[in-house]
């Protein structure tokens, strides 16, 4: 099966919000009853409903994954995460207090190297369960490699990469990426992943120097400004610096890496290959910035009708005695969290349909598929879900 | 035997899609079609996935990648072998959206009023002695930053006799460090801070902050905290992310706060029965009170998120506490007091540090 011709891309996605918002509504409903447990039931429902609306060449993905498995994930994490470190936590503590802040030192030093290696395990360990959990065409993805491997190279490469300065973050982040497609299969095969950095170096010199820049053309326009034209001449030439170096660190330096961000993508997407078939991805820097202001804009908007919402109700029941103010109701505190909980809740759901509309509108591949040698994965299948990158509050890929 | 055609079928081997057809047979059915004859399969197998454009599609039990969509429809007569769509979860699709909404939200109710109320019943009931131990464990020698010059010790036990003559006794060290604060930990240790005797114009005044803290000590104020933050994080963990983080500060602030005023309570109760003034005390607080002042309307929003009560009220309950006619007396003479005071000062050995960490 040829595809990638012209006239027709091979990925599409036909979902629409508003199928969506009755899946976001009630998830939600049931998440605030669970006290919060019921989203990792929600996050399957979403998802089956996002891929199921993308279409790869003759049919749509399928997403297998269960809720049971998301939320035995987050237990594990718990058990053999959070509890140690509730407990470390104390051992700290009565450690400072008899004075040995060496030896606190130097727990919570490998605590953090600790917190390198579960993120790095995180990431991939996320990679693999999803595509375990995505079918097309009754095949699915996943690794023979639990990533424990992968743990210590994140870690490593994470510290060398902030080595220079921080110059060898782009070669950090790709070769990391690299790694951790190359250990990734569908169906019979092996993804190939062999990207170069170099090219990236550009975009990424510019972010980095942006503020450095701005600072100094600031302090330059000071010193001009102080020269020429006495108090009021500094005093402008201050007032513009100062719009410089906020300017530079609000808007230049998010859209540099931005355009940072941008390349990577389409260097680690358009250098990956699965057996035949290669993949392109076509999002530009114009394209990243649209969706992420249209993300902050859902944010702002959502935020703006809750705080109206809430100085509504607020006024109605906050209790006018200032006494009474210093310990307010438990009711008024869980009025201000669902306030905060519902809005966040509800445009989290649309920030990820737009995003993986987004990733899907820009992906593209090209190739022959043989579906008959496209066999069945032999890869094992996890029992249970992304629970560390859930509890690290980290996104896929 | 019916036949049913029109069906498209992956058989999870291979990404082939084979076209065939569905024959019933006895509590089951097979797949017939070009190069395949499968089967035959039971009904109750039948898993429902996600519907296809085509049309409905279905799973087998364990049998991963395994489907049959039926592209041209589902004939009445076999509708009903077919399994129902799964949209929630298991349970939620068995009992009904709002049965199950009403379910979850009274378990949620009895679970969080377990959380919030369980500490204040259990905690009287834990054994001082596992506190203590506990304590111990945690606090050890303070790094050796309990001061110890003379007469300090003394007088720092005479005073505390006077207010509490409960068991088993409190322990009350001064550590050598600025800040102006007391702290109550777990097994009835309290500790002072350099910081707070420096600050402090009378005994009387360290007799009201001690009467505090012992307060906390006596009505189990400590293991409660412990408990509720435990309970709180379980009982949150479903939210994840920041928003369960800072609901529970919130939480917990607001519960930290009705402790503060019960142990002001017991503090006055115990003035009052050794006959020391609560003046003094009342004055270190609208000392903070002024400080507190210049924050201006803040303040009283402030009181939202800070876990004790603001200063101001808590001024007013000692001063009002005052009882005419009653012939009130130092806590300690000026001898003690002046040991006390000096108690870090005078001793050489400890290692004065400004902050508890470095």
């Amino acid at each position: 099966m040829g595809i990638g011709t012209q006239d027709e891309t091979a990925f599409s996605f036909d979902g629409d919000w508003r199928e969506l918002a009755p899946i976001l509504f009630t998830n939600l409903m049931l998440s605030i009853v669970t006290l919060g447990f019921y989203r990792f039931w929600g996050i399957t429902r979403e998802r089956r409903y996002l891929w199921s609306k993308t279409r790869f060449i003759d049919d749509r993905l399928e997403w297998t994954g269960t809720g049971k498995e998301l939320f035995l994930g987050f237990l594990l994490v718990i058990a053999i995460l959070f509890v140690p470190l509730f407990l470390l936590q104390f051992v700290a503590q009565a450690l400072i207090l008899r004075g040995h802040t060496a030896f606190a030192g130097v727990l919570f030093l490998s605590l953090y190297l600790v917190f390198f290696y579960v993120a790095g395990l995180a990431i991939f360990r996320g990679l693999r369960y999803r595509l375990s959990r995505t079918h097309w065409h009754g095949i699915r993805g996943g690794s023979d490699d639990p990533g424990f491997g992968y743990g210590w190279s994140y870690t490593w490469k994470t510290i060398v990469g902030s080595f220079v300065l921080g110059l060898l973050i782009p070669w950090s982040m790709t070769s990391l990426w690299s790694e951790r497609w190359n250990r990734m299969s569908f169906g019979p095969h092996n993804f190939e992943s062999g990207p170069e950095w170099g090219g990236l170096m550009r975009r990424f010199l510019l972010c980095y120097l942006a503020p450095v820049v701005a600072l100094i053309v600031a302090i330059a326009i000071v010193v001009a400004g102080a020269a020429s034209g006495g108090s009021s001449g500094g005093m402008a030439g201050g007032a513009l610096a100062v719009v410089l170096v906020l300017g530079s660190i609000y808007i230049v330096l998010p859209i540099m890496a931005l355009a940072y961000y941008a390349a990577f993508f389409r260097e680690m997407i358009g250098t990956l290959r699965l057996s035949t078939l290669n993949f392109h991805f076509s999002a530009r820097t114009k394209d990243w910035l649209v969706l992420m202001l249209g993300n902050i804009g859902l944010y702002v908007l959502v935020f703006a009708l809750a705080l109206a919402v809430a100085s509504m109700l607020g006024v109605a029941t906050l209790p006018k005695d200032p006494q009474a103010l210093a310990h307010p109701p438990i009711a008024t505190l869980a009025i201000i969290g669902l306030i905060v909980a519902i809005p966040l809740g509800l445009v989290g759901g649309f920030v990820r349909y737009r995003n993986w509309h987004f990733f899907i509108r820009h992906l593209e591949a090209g190739g022959e598929i043989d579906l008959a040698s496209l066999t069945q994965s032999s890869t094992p299948e996890p029992r249970q879900g992304e629970g560390l990158l859930d509890a690290l509050d980290m996104g896929g890929f | 035997m019916i036949d049913v055609s029109g069906l498209w079928h992956y058989d999870g081997r291979t990404a082939i899609r084979h076209k065939v057809d569905l024959r019933t047979g006895d509590d089951g059915f097979s797949l017939i079609g070009d190069n395949v004859d499968m089967g035959p399969y039971r009904w109750s197998d039948l898993v429902r996935r996600d519907n296809s454009p085509d049309g409905p599609v279905y799973g087998l039990k364990d049998k991963a990648g395994w489907r049959i969509c039926f592209a041209g429809g589902v004939p009445d007569a076999i509708r009903d072998q077919l399994p129902g769509p799964a949209r929630y979860g298991r349970w939620v699709d068995q009992l009904g959206f709002w049965r199950a909404s009403v379910m979850f939200l009274a378990v949620s109710a009895v679970f969080a009023l377990a959380v919030f109320k369980a500490p204040d019943w259990l905690a009287p009931n834990i054994p001082f002695a596992w506190e203590k131990q506990m304590g111990d464990a945690m606090v050890g020698d303070f790094g050796g930053r309990f001061c110890n010059g003379p007469g300090g010790q003394a007088a720092l036990d005479a005073l505390v006799r006077k207010i509490d003559q409960g068991k088993p006794a409190v322990r009350v060290h001064v550590a050598n460090i600025g800040m102006v604060n007391a702290v109550a930990l777990p097994g009835g240790n309290i500790v002072l801070f350099r910081g707070l005797l420096q600050e402090a114009k009378s005994p009387d005044e360290i007799a009201g902050v001690l009467g505090h803290e012992i307060g906390h000590v006596r009505k189990r104020h400590v293991v409660q905290a412990l408990m509720r933050q435990a309970g709180l994080s379980v009982l949150l963990g479903g939210f994840g992310g920041n928003g369960g983080g800072y609901l529970n500060a919130m939480l917990a602030a607001s519960y930290s706060r009705e402790a503060e005023s019960a142990a002001d309570d017991y503090a006055i109760r115990q003035l009052k029965s050794a006959r020391i003034s609560p003046d003094d005390t009342a004055a270190f607080f609208a000392r903070m009170s002024a400080q507190e002042a210049k924050l201006g309307e803040a303040a009283a929003a402030l009181g939202y998120v800070s876990s004790h009560p603001l200063s101001q009220s808590r001024e007013r309950a000692f001063r009002q506490s005052k009882q005419a006619g009653t012939a009130y007396a130092p806590v300690i003479d000026a001898d003690q007091w002046a040991a006390l005071s000096d108690i870090c000062h005078n001793d050489p050995k400890v290692p004065a540090e400004d902050s508890l960490f470095f």
